[in-house]
């Protein structure tokens, strides 16, 4: 089986799922990110002013968007694909395919999804007058595949353990929310109390939420040995997975 | 070529037991380090089959006997627990109603979709696409959500695509029956033609109609064991005595002691042979029953003589009697006869021969003993036996 173009199609059927019935389509991609910009702007501008320390310091909400809107890929692909074998039993039962491309399709259209997104928010956040570096998105793009590849290895592992185990789908919502309020996202790793510091960077995030900055907004750094650290984690998350879906895969059929 | 396109060697598929959560949990621990399997329940066991090209293969058995098992595991849908099973050609597959199709969208994105899965590529898919919906025939539902199909529709559409892919194995599971009388035909008519052009087919059916029409073997599948293998006939007819057997009442036997009969039957041969193993016969062949009587008082008895089919009906009575026929005093002052059926008309299937002992005037009834035998042949006629008959030539000229 071609395995490429049957990845589309499914990728193809998830994205008009998603927007499946609604008028504006895929239109929904742009217009919820926007809506969420201008949410967060009124709140965290004229609200709750919220700032960040430091002289050359970005405005809040370019900070946080860009931390947060990668975040929502991580975290939307993961609670959507952790379902998809469980939810795909009809098909499972009935058609011989790889499994595989069931997870690889929900994963990736939910980062299609938040891509498209994300460049709307830089783009209109840029047009706003903020200090974003449009240059900044090619490394964007590859830190995006670097996230992609390792909640792609976490999907797969929590696809197959979902189809034997329930609750993780349950769990997951809430581990989220917990690694979510441990990364800096809300907040800039500098407001940290010295002691707690050290601990963000356990976060597998905490990375992510800083290389975005450092490529859009050139707040802060981070050195090579954190990529080489972040891409290795990738890369086995990526393995690890996949090694527990193949193992479980022939007895999904039993258990759903 | 010459591998067969289906091989499955010692199949068999286990479901785990899970009666509680936590043997899920416990199912995940053991899957994913490797320990020893748990509770398990066999569903099909030790099945070797070989399908050839060319080759109809009917499926039957009784509701849980394995036959959709079976067909899962050999369009990989399931993952065997023990043993092989290898296919070396494409497949096309039509497990239960709507395989795969998701009812959401309309039936002609399900025909991409379906065309995707099965390797179905762009130019080529929309060529086909027209040819589909032609067969399929279900007017502008195909452009409704397949969830406002009748049952009959999905089975049309699933239809249709297979019918496109022209797949070098067919498996179809029981899917005939949805729908209307004119598709069945046309399905039917489908199959003959890719059966004629070298296609290989594995039906499903409980109905030994279809399976008899469109297979030329069969698979009697039982408890999850291959019961019986070979010529449609022979199987479909050993399987359908089998359901007359379990329907028949259990034969209420030796009420009295045999030994207290004034007349006991000594044996039985059927052309010459005594045993309780029904006697294979083939449609028309001669019957002879042979048979030896003890008289207690050295009276001479009569014998009564019958044959019914497997379920207990009966197809003929007669007895010695009635024919004016005596018995002959034999060795040990036993009484012999034998009485010759020639072209026996009996339909093939299983029947049972009743031989009982009467006392001279033919009034009381002792003894009974049964000898099976199984009649085989090619014949799709109904009923118990073939009564003579002959289509007339010239009806038409005698009509006018």
């Amino acid at each position: 089986m071609p395995l490429a173009s049957l990845t589309l199609r499914f990728i193809d059927r998830e994205l008009r799922n998603r927007f499946a019935g609604s008028f504006t389509g895929g239109l929904w991609a742009l217009i919820a990110p926007l809506i969420q910009l201008a949410v967060y702007s009124f709140v965290f501008v004229h609200i709750l002013p919220a700032r960040i320390p430091g002289a050359d310091a970005p405005g809040y909400v370019p900070f946080l968007f860009a931390a947060l809107w990668p975040w929502n890929a991580l975290a939307e692909s993961l609670v959507r694909s952790t379902t998809v074998i469980q939810e795909n039993a009809s098909l499972i039962g009935k058609i011989a395919l790889p499994r595989e491309v069931l997870v690889l399709a929900s994963a990736s259209a939910s980062f299609i999804i938040n891509f498209a997104g994300f460049v709307a928010i830089v783009l209109v956040l840029a047009f706003a007058g903020n200090d974003v570096h449009l240059a900044g998105l090619a490394p964007a793009v590859a830190l995006y595949v670097l996230l992609f590849a390792f909640s792609l290895g976490l999907a797969l592992a929590f696809a197959a353990i979902q189809v034997f185990v329930r609750d993780l789908a349950q769990a997951l919502a809430q581990i989220l929310m917990i690694l979510m309020f441990c990364a800096p996202i809300f907040y800039d790793r500098l407001l940290v109390s010295e002691r707690f510091r050290g601990w963000l960077d356990l976060n597998p995030f905490t990375f992510y939420a800083d290389a975005f900055r450092a490529a859009l907004l050139h707040h802060g750094d981070v050195d090579a040995t954190r990529i080489a650290i972040a891409a290795l984690a990738a890369v086995a998350a990526l393995a690890i997975g996949h090694r527990i879906f193949r193992r479980l895969d022939p007895h999904f059929e039993d258990f759903l | 070529m010459n591998a067969p396109l289906v091989q499955a060697r010692g199949l068999g598929k286990a479901y785990p037991k899970v009666h509680r959560n936590a043997d899920r949990l416990r199912a995940l621990a053991r899957l994913l380090f490797g320990a020893a399997t748990g509770e398990r329940h066999d569903v099909l066991s030790g099945v070797n089959l070989d399908v050839v090209r060319g080759e109809s293969l009917g499926l039957i058995g009784e509701n849980g006997a394995g036959k959709s098992t079976l067909l899962k595991l050999i369009t990989g849908v399931l993952t065997p627990s023990c043993g092989s099973v290898r296919v070396n050609g494409t497949i096309g597959a039509l497990l239960e109603l709507g395989a795969g199709f998701h009812p959401e969208y309309s039936g002609r994105d399900n025909i991409a979709m379906a065309g995707a899965l099965y390797g179905l590529e762009g130019a080529d898919l929309r060529a086909r696409i027209p040819d589909i919906i032609a067969f399929a025939d279900i007017g502008d539902y195909i452009d409704e959500p397949v969830k406002h199909y009748s049952s009959g529709m999905v089975v049309r559409l699933g239809f249709a695509v297979i019918a496109s892919l022209k797949p070098d194995l067919l498996v179809t599971d029981e899917v005939l029956a949805v729908g209307d009388e004119s598709f069945q035909k046309k399905c039917v008519r489908w199959i003959d033609q890719y059966l004629a052009g070298g296609g290989t087919l594995i039906l499903v059916s409980h109905s030994m109609y279809y399976v008899q029409k469109l297979c030329r073997h069969a698979c009697w599948l039982r408890d999850g064991k291959v019961e019986r293998y070979g010529d449609v006939f022979d199987v479909t007819q050993a399987y359908l005595a089998y359901h007359e057997r379990k329907a028949a009442p259990v034969p209420a036997r030796a009420e009295v002691a045999r030994a207290g009969y004034e007349f006991s039957v000594l044996g039985v041969a059927l052309n010459g042979v005594d045993t309780e193993t029904p006697l294979p016969l083939e449609f028309g062949a001669t019957l002879r029953v042979g048979i030896r009587i003890r008289s207690r008082d050295g009276r001479v008895p009569s014998v009564a003589l019958g044959i019914v089919r497997a379920d207990g009906t009966p197809v003929y009575g007669v007895g010695s009697e009635m024919d004016g026929a005596t018995l002959e005093p034999g060795a040990d002052g036993d009484y012999v006869g034998e009485v010759e059926f020639a072209d026996l008309p009996l339909l093939p299937g299983s029947y049972t021969v009743r031989v009982h002992p009467l006392d001279p005037e033919g009034v009381r009834l002792f003894d009974t003993v049964e000898r099976g035998i199984i009649v085989r042949g090619a014949s799709r006629e109904f009923g118990l036996v073939r009564l003579a008959h002959r289509w007339l030539p010239g009806a038409a000229a005698r009509e006018r």
